[in-house]
């Protein structure tokens, strides 16, 4: 049996009043794309802000390739890479000055550093605007150097929160694409989503929350558990619970 | 290579690349040596202009040359009560036995004038009574039986300059220091949170401490560039502007060299502690915006306090004194310039409180920076 890639184990978290989450768990395993699936305000971005350690838990455990977010955040933050919506570029750096910042930041320097920025803007076809500023890019373009940054360190888990929210259909389609590419490499992808047409196309296995709670899970045809598509049996599960 | 020399040279590309902070350290390279022509224009205008003395009555002999000499000019009126209002700047009744002067001490040019004519009289008096005695076989020298003799120490024109420069060097030393690094501060933080890039950032494995340190850093290192630009052309401007001397001599203005370390020193210090501070006041708001509303009150507070003791002539405060940030600085720096010395205990204090004030307002900054908040307040 594959090890997990990510494992989430009990989590639980307030911020300020609100319960968000209430004993979540979970495992994302290698090689597959893992859906984390709930309306808004299930509790999604913050269990992602907990994995990749922007958060801690008030119970429960973490664990990234075998590394704690208690423990080893750092190691933590090494092995992962994270796309959200609010693709927040540095406007007065170019594509790749971005995407460079990130890369030394994440331990890259010299020839390897090089290398590896050629490397994602070859495979995102960035090359017509990389050294245009990014406070000039469109959404797209800016999404491109979310995922180009998140990725320039080659990490073992990719987290995309609602990458495509703020996308036209053929920026989320290359997204899309982006993600069964990364997931063909071997990559533990986790992405968290509404859209459930997106998440039914994609997902290997997946976890609904809802009021911070787990309110099903499994691959993706068990969660579907014989409905017409995955939305009908979300609706069912949302307004059972 | 140390993240926080990574983080240190993203900021300063990124603060060079900003037309907002450019823009401050170039109208304040600017601004300060117009500001200072102007100044020494009008002062030399207040210096040399003639003043108008509306008399009645009858004038003793030789006065109005005296009068005219220092720059008075005479014209008679009626009512000297009535034209010292408002057509000219002193009226003078001369009568038989005294004379009367009429002024609006709320006017700037009869205090001026005023001060001229009692000059003018004294020196009048005092020629009329010595020729008195002289007709009378009297030397005139029982007059001052004990006559002064000045030995100025060091040369009018240099006191002149320190003067000069203790009242303005510190003042746009500390006001440089803040106004230039205060764009670079909120772009670093509240502009970094509304960008949403501080996600990013934090996702990277490098520890927060090196992230805030290359952050002030970088902070700290445009307060300074803004400053040195403000004085380097403050110091090029005063180079056109001459003090006139004893027997018409002219000198320049010139830094006495005890205050040039000390200048460095103190600017280091307070550009440093104020970087962090602006940073953790910044990191505060989720917003440039709002981060204007929090950072702009810190200004006020603290050049106020330090501004008004340069109007506060011979102020010698106690060494408890020095323990007020930029007050302190502020004084430091007026007594290096105007004694070329360094009074060691209270540059010490100084340097103790700053260096406090810095390691407090980091400490704020870290704390402010690495909590949770930053990232789930929007």
């Amino acid at each position: 049996m594959t090890a997990a890639a990510v494992a989430v184990e009990r989590l639980e978290k307030t911020l300020g009043t609100n319960k968000v989450l209430r004993g979540v768990s979970f495992e994302a395993k290698p090689g597959e794309i893992f859906g984390l699936l709930g309306p808004n305000g299930a509790g999604k971005t913050t269990t992602l802000r907990i994995i990749c350690t922007l958060l801690s838990p008030d119970a429960g455990t973490v664990e990234v390739m075998g590394f704690g977010t208690r423990k080893a955040p750092e190691e933590v933050r090494r092995r992962i890479g994270v796309v959200t919506a609010d693709i927040g570029v540095y406007p007065r750096l170019s594509a790749r000055e971005n995407i460079e910042y990130l890369g030394r930041l994440c331990g890259l320097f010299g020839g390897e550093l090089t290398r590896r920025v050629d490397g994602v803007m070859e495979r995102l076809d960035m090359g017509s605007f990389a050294k245009q500023r990014a406070e000039s890019l469109s959404s797209g373009q800016k999404q491109k150097v979310a995922i180009a940054r998140a990725i320039v360190h080659d990490p073992d888990v990719l987290m995309f929160d609602e990458p495509t929210s703020n996308l036209d259909v053929l920026a989320s389609k290359e997204v899309r694409e982006f993600m069964v590419e990364a997931k063909g490499r071997g990559k533990c992808v986790i992405f968290s989503t509404h859209v459930m047409h997106d998440a039914e196309r994609l997902c290997d296995h997946m976890t609904i929350l809802h009021h911070g709670r787990v309110i099903a899970s499994g691959s993706t045809d068990e969660v579907r558990g014989g409905r017409r598509d995955l939305e009908d049996s979300f609706l069912a599960l949302v307004e059972a619970n | 290579m140390l993240p926080a020399w990574i983080v240190y040279r993203k900021e300063l590309l990124e603060i060079v690349r900003d037309r907002r902070t450019l823009m401050a350290i170039g109208l304040a390279a600017l601004v300060t040596p117009l500001v200072l022509i102007v100044v020494s224009q009008v002062s030399t205008r207040t210096a040399t202009q003639t003043y108008t003395i509306g008399y009645s009555g009858e004038i003793p002999v030789g006065l109005d040359i005296l009068l005219r000499a220092t720059g008075l000019k005479l014209v008679t009126v009626a009512d000297p009560s009535e034209a010292a209002k408002h057509e000219v700047d002193l009226g003078v009744a001369f009568l038989p036995a005294q004379i009367d002067e009429y002024f609006d001490p709320n006017r700037q040019s009869a205090q001026i004038a005023d001060v001229r004519l009692q000059t003018v009289l004294g020196q009048y008096d005092a020629a009329q009574a010595a020729a008195a005695l002289k007709s009378r076989g009297i030397d005139p020298g029982i007059l001052t039986p004990m006559r002064l003799v000045s030995h100025p120490l060091s040369s009018p024109v240099q006191a002149a300059s320190n003067a000069f420069l203790s009242f303005f060097l510190p003042y746009i030393l500390i006001t440089m220091i803040l106004t230039g690094g205060f764009s670079a501060a909120l772009d670093s933080s509240a502009g970094e949170r509304e960008r949403r890039t501080v996600e990013s950032l934090l996702l990277t494995p490098a520890p927060r401490i090196q992230v805030l340190l290359g952050k002030i850093a970088a902070i700290t290192t445009i307060s300074l560039v803004a400053a040195v630009a403000a004085i380097g052309s403050m110091f090029v401007a005063l180079t056109q502007i001459a003090i006139p001397g004893p027997g018409g001599s002219a000198g320049h203005i010139v830094l006495s060299p005890a205050a040039a370390p000390v200048m460095i020193w103190l600017a280091l210090l307070i550009a440093m502690s104020f970087s962090a501070l602006t940073l953790a006041l910044g990191t505060l708001a989720k917003s440039f915006r709002q981060g204007q509303a929090y950072v702009t009150p810190l200004y006020f507070i603290t050049i106020l306090p330090a501004s008004l003791i340069l109007f506060i002539p011979d102020f010698n405060p106690s060494l408890a004194y020095y323990l007020i940030p930029i007050l302190n600085a502020v004084l430091v720096l007026r007594d290096a310039i105007v004694h070329n010395t360094v009074a060691w205990p209270a540059l010490g204090v100084t340097t103790i409180s700053l260096l406090a004030t810095g390691a407090l307002s980091w400490f704020a900054a870290f704390r402010l920076f690495a909590r949770e908040a930053l990232l789930t307040r929007s």
